[in-house]
């Protein structure tokens, strides 16, 4: 097992690899910008490394510096978190050549994975069903629109290079698409430094589907069962709950076979996740697959009680999985909540500033996740969630009431947050019945005005 | 007897023993006291791939607030009123000269302008070359040769150029 890991992260995710690492014995080097200077969490660790100022790019995204903390401190290994630098190839290629464990699969499957267009020509190849659309990037608009027109319409023109539902545009008719397809090719430029786009159909009323997958270097592969993410506001994930109440045992089964197999067919290592849409007659596809561990893996470590991120570790130093399909155990229901800085009384703008009151909620069943404080300072330069809100119960009526319980308890003063937009939301028939989908948040949103 | 008495008491043994670095604890006082020694260097044939970091105390701990920006001046305070400080700009490894056995680039008094070069910072195997930014006289340095270092660590105490 590792003597060190170095964490290369901040906030959330950065503690609870932390706490993983802690439990097992393994040292811990933190890293942070100036922005995170004077952080709780950072205190925890047995070192802290300043590696730039505030801005992402000249400190969580610099492979330089962050390398040159691994090597000043001595590292076995290095865990990516999830955003920053967990899907970037290039880090864990750099990791593999300084001699330093990436805890996550190979670069050259992230490489693979990370091109989404080569991921649906994977899926494809081993008969899993892809969204309709394109077969490989579009070259131009002629052929978007003779796509667009095969498939009908709405389609949606993705980034290539994308993913974490980034770079992503509707259209609705030809008018829409030449516009879209311009913009998302400048969008996908900007950001992935890779204009190349690709075109799928869009499906009304579907359910985003995701399982998860471990694997380790000796060909075991495992399923973890699926999450229903459909809960999405701007293809971001808001709330998230497994088991998903909008598929039968029978679909859930033909899912999880398709993660098991795709995983299989490129070598997939470590955590990962495969996600699919669900469509109403209850048809699955495969959108893409995740090659790291992800913001949700809570509700999944709830409900098999497996400790994702020690499973990581484990995988990672080379122990063979003592996990075995047919053994794993799931109980129970698990939702959880991201709870953002955000006001969703003005179209949802970030609200940093300082926490001046933070209470989570607590008691039977509930589960926060955070690397907030009273008197802690949300700063503006990263993604605004402060907080993972996870209920588990042994049914979903309960596991409702838990959440509805939990939020009423948890009290954020001094910004403003989601979690009064939750408490709405929860009370919503369709949330309630569990037959909510991609569109719901929206409808929601739309019914409130 | 109280602390500053015992410390008094602590420097005195070091001079008297020609001791670098004394280190006492007891049940409530922990006193970690260094000579500021000049740094050794290999000799000449060596390279600096084989020079290992001098171990820094308990390694590195979080900052509760961050210092000045490189260049800046420094918090009101006594002595450091008015001083510049030279920051680390990257994470890496500090050495004072272009390579072992060579003239650090800079000593106390030394005269620095913005390009000057005032020391390497050693990152993946590539020496940086780390310039000034301001304008004075080196008062202090405050990290050894080959110490790990972490952005914006305070590297040299600069007098600024006298109006």
């Amino acid at each position: 097992m590792f003597t060190r890991v170095l964490i290369a992260n901040r906030g959330e995710i950065a503690l609870r690899i932390l706490r993983a690492c802690k439990e097992m014995g393994i040292e811990t080097v933190a890293v942070y910008s100036r922005a995170d200077m004077g952080a709780k969490y950072l205190e925890l660790a047995d070192e802290a490394v300043c590696i730039g100022p505030p801005p992402p790019g000249e400190s969580y995204l610099n492979i330089p510096h962050i390398i040159s903390a691994a090597e000043i401190t001595n590292v076995d290994a290095i865990h990516p978190g999830y955003g920053f630098l967990a899907e970037e190839d290039t880090f864990a290629e750099i990791c593999e050549e300084s001699n330093i464990v990436f805890i996550g699969p190979r670069s050259d499957v992230m490489r693979k994975l990370g091109n989404k267009t080569e991921a649906r020509r994977i899926a494809k190849e081993n008969k899993i069903a892809i969204i309709p659309g394109s077969d490989d990037v579009v070259e131009d608009e002629e052929q978007a629109l003779e796509l667009a027109h095969q498939v009908g319409y709405p389609v949606m023109v993705k980034a290539a290079a994308g993913g974490g539902g980034r770079g992503m545009r509707i259209a609705h008719n030809d008018i829409s698409l030449k516009n879209m397809l311009a913009l998302a090719r400048s969008e996908a430029g900007a950001a992935f430094k890779n204009s190349a786009v690709y075109i799928e159909k869009v499906l009304e009323r579907a359910r985003h589907i995701e399982v998860q997958i471990l694997a380790d270097h000796h060909g075991n592969v495992i399923h973890l069962g699926e999450r229903d993410c459909s809960i999405q506001r701007r293809f971001q994930k808001l709330i998230e709950e497994t088991p998903s109440p909008g598929i039968d045992d029978d679909l859930r089964e033909k899912i999880a076979r398709a993660a098991v197999k795709l995983s299989r067919a490129v070598n997939y290592t470590n955590a990962g996740t495969v996600e699919f849409l669900v469509d109403q007659n209850a048809n699955f596809y495969f959108i893409e697959m995740n090659t790291r561990l992800q913001v949700e893996h809570p509700v999944t470590e709830q409900v098999t009680g497996i400790d994702m991120v020690k499973e990581q570790l484990r995988i990672a130093a080379g122990e063979q999985m003592s996990l075995q399909q047919k053994r794993l155990e799931f109980r129970g229901v698990a939702i959880e909540c991201r709870i953002n800085a955000e006001n969703p009384a003005d179209e949802f703008r970030t609200s940093p500033g300082t926490v001046s009151e933070f209470v989570p909620p607590g008691g039977r069943g509930v589960r926060v996740d955070t690397h907030c404080y009273s008197g802690y300072e949300v700063k503006p330069f990263y993604d605004s969630m402060i907080a993972k809100l996870i209920v588990h119960q042994p049914t979903r009526p309960e596991a409702l009431a838990c959440l509805r319980r939990a939020l009423g308890e948890f009290i954020i003063e001094g910004i403003h947050t989601t979690v009064p937009f939750y408490r709405d939301l929860i009370q919503h028939g369709s949330y309630v019945n569990g037959s909510f989908h991609l569109h719901f948040v929206e409808e929601f949103l739309e019914s409130m005005t | 007897m109280d602390t500053v008495e015992k410390v008094r008491q602590l420097i005195a043994i070091m001079a008297e023993h020609d001791l670098a670095e004394l280190e006492v604890e007891e049940p409530d006082l922990r006193v970690r006291i260094q000579k500021n020694v000049p740094p050794q260097y290999l000799p000449p044939g060596m390279n600096y791939a084989h020079l290992q970091p001098v171990p820094v105390g308990q390694g590195f701990r979080p900052a509760l607030q961050p210092s000045t920006e490189a260049g800046q001046e420094t918090v009101p305070g006594t002595r450091e009123e008015k001083l510049l400080e030279i920051a680390s700009p990257m994470v890496g490894t500090f050495y004072r000269s272009p390579s072992p056995g060579a003239d650090p680039y800079v000593t106390i008094g030394s005269d620095v302008e913005p390009d000057t070069v005032v020391c390497i910072i050693e990152a993946m195997k590539v020496m940086n070359e780390i310039k000034s930014e301001v304008t004075g006289s080196i008062v202090e340095i405050l990290v050894q040769d080959a110490e790990p270092i972490e952005f914006g660590q305070v590297l040299f105490l600069v007098e600024p150029e006298a109006e």
